[in-house]
């Protein structure tokens, strides 16, 4: 449920509460022996769930620009000038026509990624 | 919780960014989505807000970033509904009674306390219900480093629940491009190759804009505006006229009716009130001095830009540079930049200014950015 949020998947996230945890929150309260304990327990599993997520999600965002390097085959010297950041940026007068701005955040958040910003 | 006081700008109401006022606007259902766009600014931040899926902008306000905690033992009824936190215009109307912090210090953060406020405050004014899920794109400095926005995203847990912090210029741009007009012959596209400078309160950054994000090298921040040049005005005058007992806040009103950059212009004589009498005081060369200031901070970092451009790109980008934020509002500082560049060589250099819409075009583009952002790129603020 925290990983489907964390993805933007709110409905399915809801349904995931709506019907699953529903049923582990009657089990737990069934089998606990009063409700402070239930409610405590709960608290804990929900606390565990998001940081179980956040640690996932900062681990994948350390992980994957590495694996990408690693994976990356070698360079040719020219392949490697036109990797350059100057080399690489769009020509100014065609590039801004028919981009989005999510094509933006995107180069943005690669950017982030790879460190250069 | 008291509001604070929207800074309207006349032509502003007029335009398709006029927001309705807050009770006429239908309430937020519950777990509805709320963009916002968010300038969070040194001196003052702007807000704009609107559903997901529509056009339609339902807050558009300025704020100066301040938080006022209200003193204690102030007498029952001399604080609007007893509150004992103050935002924006009314913290500074009551800053005989409350303690003001400034949530941001050079464009980023320096009181998390005072900003986690103050980001309560603004959750507040787009979403007087508190029930929407609120996702808002927030402007940083260019060059902001990897502290300061982890800063912001901490400050914001609990408040917004999805957030994106994209560099302020590249934002003006956004906000400044005018979308109906992209496609028409002729219009010039900011977004496609432009030199933008946001003068702020506490950063003046520069930013080329051509067709792509801007990377760290298309960026700088300096650490000199607004708040710089107040300090050096508020120095001379006590220099000038000593025990004038002036404040900071008497300063930047001041600087902001008279700010000039160029030729020393006299007499500029400026009223004020010190110690309950009257007088007249010349500020012509304290107040050019210290604008003049910025201009000799900001025009090397222009210049390094310019010629940071590919050969193909620069005639057309020394066309479209231009000026917004609060240093915009300086008299004289297009056309002393424009004639600096020219006397320098650059080839028909041309500078304006943003125009009215100055303090909003980072909060505009904020929005428009939030409207386009795809789900997945959007950071989860897990509360």
């Amino acid at each position: 449920m925290c990983f489907l949020r964390s993805e933007g998947r709110g409905e399915e996230a809801a349904e995931v509460e709506d019907r699953e945890l529903a049923e582990a929150v009657a089990e737990a309260r069934r089998s606990s022996e009063s409700d402070a304990e239930a409610n405590a327990l709960l608290s804990a599993l929900c606390a565990e769930g998001e940081q179980r997520v956040a640690d996932a999600i900062a681990f994948a965002e350390i992980l994957l620009p590495m694996l990408a390097q690693v994976m990356r085959p070698p360079l040719t010297a020219a392949a490697r000038a036109a990797e350059s950041p100057r080399q690489r940026k769009p020509s100014a007068e065609k590039s801004g026509e028919a981009r989005e701005i999510a094509d933006f955040i995107d180069e943005m958040l690669a950017q982030d990624r790879t460190g250069n910003r | 919780m008291p509001t604070a006081t929207v800074e309207k700008q006349p032509a502003l109401l007029d335009s398709p960014l006029a927001a309705p006022p807050a009770s006429s606007r239908p309430a937020a259902p519950k777990g509805a989505v709320l963009l916002i766009g968010l300038d969070l600014g040194t001196n003052k931040s702007c807000v704009l807000a609107g559903a997901q899926g529509s056009t339609d902008i339902v807050v558009s306000k300025v704020v100066p970033s301040v938080v006022g905690y209200v003193k204690d033992g102030i007498v029952d009824g001399i604080i609007t509904g007893n509150a004992r936190i103050l935002y924006g215009e009314e913290a500074l109307r009551q800053m005989l009674h409350a303690d003001l912090a400034a949530p941001l210090a050079e464009g980023v953060i320096a009181r998390p306390e005072a900003a986690r406020d103050f980001l309560l405050h603004i959750r507040t004014l787009a979403d007087p219900t508190g029930r929407a899920d609120i996702r808002a794109v927030v402007g940083v400095p260019a060059n902001a480093g990897e502290p300061a926005r982890e800063q912001i995203r901490r400050s914001a847990q609990g408040i917004f629940s999805r957030i994106l912090l994209i560099p302020e210029p590249f934002l003006a741009a956004l906000g400044f491009r005018d979308d109906s007009r992209v496609k028409q012959p002729g219009y010039v596209d900011p977004v496609v190759n432009s030199l933008f400078i946001d003068i702020g309160g506490g950063t003046s950054d520069l930013c080329l804009v051509q067709g792509y994000f801007p990377t760290h090298d298309d960026q700088v921040s300096i650490p000199f505006a607004g708040d710089a040049i107040d300090e050096i005005i508020y120095n001379e005058l006590g220099r000038t006229y000593p025990n004038n007992g002036l404040s900071r806040i008497t300063v930047r009103e001041i600087k902001e009716a008279h700010a000039y950059v160029g030729p020393s212009r006299k007499p500029l004589e400026v009223k004020v009130v010190i110690g309950g009498k009257s007088r007249t005081l010349e500020l012509g060369d304290a107040i050019g001095n210290a604008c003049n200031t910025l201009i000799d901070r900001i025009y090397p970092a222009l210049t390094s830009l310019i010629e940071a451009a590919s050969s193909d790109s620069v005639v057309t980008l020394l066309q479209n540079i231009i000026i917004t934020g609060g240093g915009s509002q300086i008299r004289g500082i297009d056309t002393v930049l424009q004639k600096r560049l020219t006397d320098d060589g650059y080839e028909s250099p041309k500078v304006r200014l943003a125009g009215q819409d100055f303090r909003r075009y980072v909060a505009i583009g904020a929005l428009k950015a939030a409207r386009a952002a795809r789900e997945n790129q959007w950071q989860v603020l897990l509360s």
